[in-house]
C-alpha cells in the first residue's frame, strides 16, 4: 500500500498523550442560540488545539452553533471540593 | 442521494476545470491518506479525527466532480474512468508518508496549498463554486488546526523535530511547485474567474507555512526556488503520471457502494 507509513508505530506517552497521566477537556455545546450550552461530553487531548479539534469529530451529532472546550483541571468543584470532577468520556 | 447532471451543454473554462480537477485530486488522494493512517493516529479520539478530515476530504472532491458534471463531464469518469497518468493529484502526495512527523508535514502542507487555490474562487460568480470555496475553508481550519496541535507536541522532542525539519525539506518544494512557476502565466485571473493573482496565494501559502515556526519552535530551512522537471505539466500542477501504487489505492474499486 503506498500510503501506510513506513515505520513502526511509536508512541511517546508522555508527549503525545499530556503527561504521565492522560490529559482531559470537558466539551459544551449548543444547537442555536436558543438553547443553553450543555455538557456534550469529554476528549483526552495534549493541547488545546488537538482538544478543539477531536472534540469537533467526535461530538459531531448536531451541528453545533458553538462549541468549547475546558480542562478537566481548570474545573473547580463546588459540592465536593478537593476532589476531581467527574467526567464523562466518549 | 440522487445526483442529477445538470446542464450537459454548458461548458466551463478549460484553465478553470484544470484547477477545480487539481483541488478535487489532491484531495481524493488525500483523503486516502487519511483512509490509510487512521490506526496510526495516536488515541480514540485521534482515529475519530483522522476519520473526520478524510471524509471531509472526500465530500470536497466529490462536489467538485459533481460540479464538473453538471457542466459536459461524465461522472462516474471522472470519479471512476480515469487511469493515473489523467488523475491531476499533487506530486507532494505521491510517495507514503514515511513516519508520523512526515505524514503531518505532508497532510498539513495539501490542506494548505488546497486551501490556498481553492479561497481564490471564494468570490465566483458562480455561487456553487464560491459556495464549495466557503465549505472547504470553514472544514480546511479544523484540519490545519489538526496540524498545529501537532507541531507543539513534535516540537518539545529533538528527534521528532529533526524528523519533522527532514520531512520538510522534501516535501515543501512540490507543494511550492504546485503553484506553478513565480513567473508563469496566470489565465485564470486573466480572464477574470479568480479574482485573485496565483501569485499572491502563493506568497501567502509562503508565509502561512512560516507561521508553523513559532508552533515548533524552530526555523523552517527551505528554499523558495523550485526547479521544475522536464516532463511538468502546467494543465495538471504535476509531473510524470500518478505512481501505480498510489493508484491502487485511490482506485474506485466497487462503483457498486457509489450508490
Amino acid at each position: 500500500m503506498a500510503t501506510k507509513l513506513k515505520s513502526r508505530k511509536k508512541i511517546d506517552q508522555k508527549r503525545e498523550r499530556g503527561g504521565k497521566e492522560p490529559k482531559y477537556y470537558e466539551v459544551f455545546a449548543r444547537k442555536d442560540s436558543h438553547s443553553e450550552l450543555a455538557h456534550v461530553g469529554s476528549v483526552e487531548a495534549p493541547n488545546d488545539q488537538l482538544a478543539q479539534v477531536r472534540a469537533w469529530y467526535i461530538y459531531d451529532q448536531h451541528q453545533w452553533r458553538e462549541m468549547c472546550v475546558v480542562p478537566l483541571e481548570a474545573i473547580i468543584t463546588v459540592t465536593e471540593e478537593g476532589k476531581s470532577a467527574k467526567i464523562k468520556m466518549a | 442521494m440522487v445526483y442529477t447532471p445538470g446542464n450537459p451543454g454548458s461548458k466551463l473554462d478549460e484553465n478553470f476545470e484544470n484547477d477545480l480537477l487539481a483541488i478535487a485530486d489532491t484531495k481524493l488522494v488525500l483523503g486516502n491518506w487519511y483512509a490509510e493512517c487512521t490506526m496510526n493516529g495516536r488515541s480514540l479520539p485521534d482515529f475519530a479525527a483522522i476519520l473526520g478530515m478524510c471524509t471531509a476530504n472526500y465530500g470536497h472532491t466529490r462536489a467538485i466532480y459533481q460540479y464538473l458534471a453538471a457542466h459536459g463531464h461524465e461522472y462516474d469518469h471522472v470519479e471512476r474512468g480515469r487511469g493515473p497518468e489523467e488523475i491531476c493529484s499533487s506530486n507532494l502526495l505521491d510517495e507514503a508518508p514515511s513516519g508520523w512527523e512526515d505524514f503531518i508535514v505532508s497532510t498539513w502542507l495539501a490542506e494548505l496549498s488546497t486551501w490556498m487555490l481553492a479561497s481564490g474562487f471564494l468570490n465566483h460568480e458562480d455561487r456553487a463554486v464560491a459556495g464549495i470555496a466557503k465549505k472547504i475553508g470553514q472544514e480546511t481550519y479544523f484540519h490545519l488546526k489538526y496540524a498545529h496541535g501537532w507541531f507543539q507536541i513534535i516540537g518539545e522532542g529533538k528527534t521528532q523535530s529533526k524528523l519533522f525539519q527532514s520531512a520538510f525539506a522534501v516535501r515543501f518544494p512540490l507543494s511550492l511547485q504546485w503553484f506553478g512557476p513565480t513567473r508563469g502565466k496566470d489565465p485564470l485571473h486573466a480572464a477574470g474567474i479568480r479574482d485573485v493573482p496565483l501569485k499572491k496565494l502563493r506568497d501567502a501559502f509562503i508565509k502561512e507555512v512560516a507561521k508553523a515556526e513559532t508552533l515548533l519552535g524552530s526555523a523552517l530551512e527551505h528554499d523558495k526556488s523550485i526547479k521544475f522537471a522536464k516532463d511538468w505539466r502546467s494543465d495538471a500542477r504535476r509531473f510524470g503520471p500518478m505512481p501505480d501504487s498510489l493508484f491502487e489505492v485511490v482506485r474506485f474499486k466497487d462503483p457498486g457502494l457509489a450508490h
